[in-house]
Parts: C-alpha cells; sequence; structure tokens
C-alpha cells in the first residue's frame, strides 16, 4: 500500500454510503407527499395543441373543478356556495392582474364550467386562463406561444 | 490491508465509485423541481362584462363559433363539420385584421370539447378568445 501515515488500512475517502441513504429516503418522502398535497381533487385537464405557456408565479390564483363538479381554491376544497364571496375577496380589490387559471375535468359538463365563469366574471375576474395540457408530441401553431416556450427552457 | 482476493495488486478498491451516480441524480433532481411548475399551459378566455352595456355591443360582424350536441359546430348559426372547423376559421381570419372570437358552447356538450374549439380557433390565428354572456 503506498500510505505514507501509519495504519495501512485507513481510506481517506468519506463514506457517502449514509448521504446516499438518506438523499433517496428524502426522494421517496417528496414522491408520496406531492400527491397527497392534491388529495381530493380528482380532475384531468383536457388537451390541446394551440396553448400558451403559464409558468407559475407566486401570486396565482387556481380554482379547480373536479370531475363532480366541486370547487377548489388553490387546492383546498371551498363549499360551492361560498365560491363567490372568496372569489370576490381577492379580485374585487387593487390587484397587479385580474386572471384566474381555472383547472377543470375535461369530462364536466360545460353548463358546469360557465355557471362558474359566469361567478367569476361578477367577481371581478377578466380572464379565465383554462389550464389545459399539450397533447403529446404537438407544437403550437401560434409562433409567439413557442418563442415563449424557448425562452422557458433557457 | 486484508485483502480477501489472492489476485490483483494490493492498491486495487472494490468499493464501488458512486459519486457521479450521486452528481448526476441530483441534477436530475433539479431539473425534475424545475420543470413541473414551468410547463403549466392554458388556453386564456375573456370573460363578459358583469355590467351589459346595451345594445352598442351587439356588433354585427363579429364571429360566433358555436359548439352543439352530437360533437357538431356551428360558425355565425351556420353548420359546419367537425374536420371543416379549422379551415372555415383560417378562411375568416386570415384576411380579417380583428382577430376575436366567441366560442359558445352548449351547455350539455362536454367541456373538452369546447376546449377542442377554443384550441382550433387559436390554431387559425385567433389572438382573443371570448365567452358571451349567459
Amino acid at each position: 500500500m503506498g500510505m505514507s501515515v501509519s495504519g495501512g488500512g485507513v481510506k481517506a475517502e468519506p463514506n457517502v454510503t449514509p448521504m446516499i441513504d438518506v438523499m433517496l429516503v428524502l426522494l421517496i418522502i417528496f414522491m408520496i407527499t406531492i400527491p397527497q398535497i392534491n388529495a381530493g381533487f380528482k380532475a384531468v385537464p383536457p388537451e390541446g395543441q394551440n396553448l400558451k405557456p403559464h409558468p407559475e408565479e407566486d401570486g396565482d390564483q387556481v380554482l379547480g373543478i373536479d370531475d363532480a363538479g366541486r370547487y377548489y381554491l388553490n387546492k383546498k376544497p371551498i363549499r360551492n356556495e361560498d365560491m363567490p364571496t372568496l372569489v370576490g375577496q381577492i379580485y374585487l380589490q387593487e390587484r397587479p392582474d385580474y386572471i384566474m387559471y381555472v383547472k377543470a375535468h375535461k369530462d364536466l359538463e360545460y353548463l358546469k364550467v360557465v355557471n362558474a365563469l359566469d361567478i367569476l366574471s361578477r367577481n371581478g375576474v377578466r380572464v379565465a386562463a383554462l389550464i389545459t395540457e399539450q397533447t403529446p408530441n404537438t407544437e403550437s401553431l401560434v409562433e409567439s406561444d413557442r418563442i415563449l416556450s424557448q425562452k422557458k427552457e433557457k | 490491508m486484508s485483502m480477501s482476493a489472492p489476485t490483483g495488486g494490493s492498491n486495487l478498491n472494490n468499493d464501488m465509485n458512486v459519486t457521479p451516480m450521486i452528481d448526476v441524480l441530483l441534477v436530475l433532481l433539479i431539473i425534475f423541481m424545475m420543470i413541473i411548475p414551468m410547463s403549466r399551459k392554458a388556453l386564456d378566455a375573456q370573460l363578459p362584462d358583469p355590467t351589459p352595456q346595451p345594445a352598442s355591443t351587439v356588433n354585427a360582424d363579429q364571429i360566433v363559433l358555436e359548439v352543439l350536441p352530437g360533437d357538431k359546430f356551428a360558425v355565425n348559426k351556420e353548420p359546419i363539420e367537425k374536420k371543416d372547423v379549422l379551415v372555415r376559421l383560417k378562411a375568416i381570419f386570415d384576411p380579417r385584421p380583428e382577430k376575436v372570437i366567441f366560442v359558445k358552447g352548449d351547455t350539455t356538450v362536454a367541456y373538452g370539447n369546447v376546449i377542442w374549439a377554443m384550441d382550433q380557433a387559436r390554431g387559425a390565428g385567433v389572438k382573443v378568445i371570448g365567452i358571451p354572456p349567459k
């Protein structure tokens, strides 16, 4: 052994195995908790091709409508009759924007969505951004969307 | 060093070198954390004004795309096949400077079909999608 100091079996490398163990456990914990945060909210957004990228920001407000027509405000279940008041508290005041994100289930009756949009419009929301997923292997035909998604990748 | 293997040089280390693997895993973790919130996409729809103005808002040359039950569509009340929607909208909006459409869905159709119609409209060059008042 080419070690100059005494003790022939001493290695200078740190033992990384416990660190890997901890990291893997953290990874698993995150993988389990992320779906738990959305627990109860069952909605598959519709798919589309020509969509505008909307990266998530801090002040975003998301209204969820699940497959049974129940409302969720920022992932928390709310009572349907409370929705107008809660939305009004957010939007009937000075805000940098009046966009509300709406994540609704794709097979929902349109009546339920249009009722929700009607309530939003009467409580200060000006633009509803209807959350849609990009159909796999497609790209928006609108040039400005492509520029936005390229910027995002950089 | 008490190496059990009788052959080989005495300097050989039998431990696997996991450092590059950790590096790759960490980078992957960071990439996923970045991508998940960034990949959200949506269709912007303008909601109707809650205080409707009298007749003045009724604009004669506005385009209304209707989504009817049974996968049927209509542009300004004129029925149209699903496969012709994109072509028809392109023909309307290419020469038009005002890229505004109203998408009116029947209350019984699936939300996904209305989204499909809005998606086609954007593909045909529409800039602003409006939802007509109830």
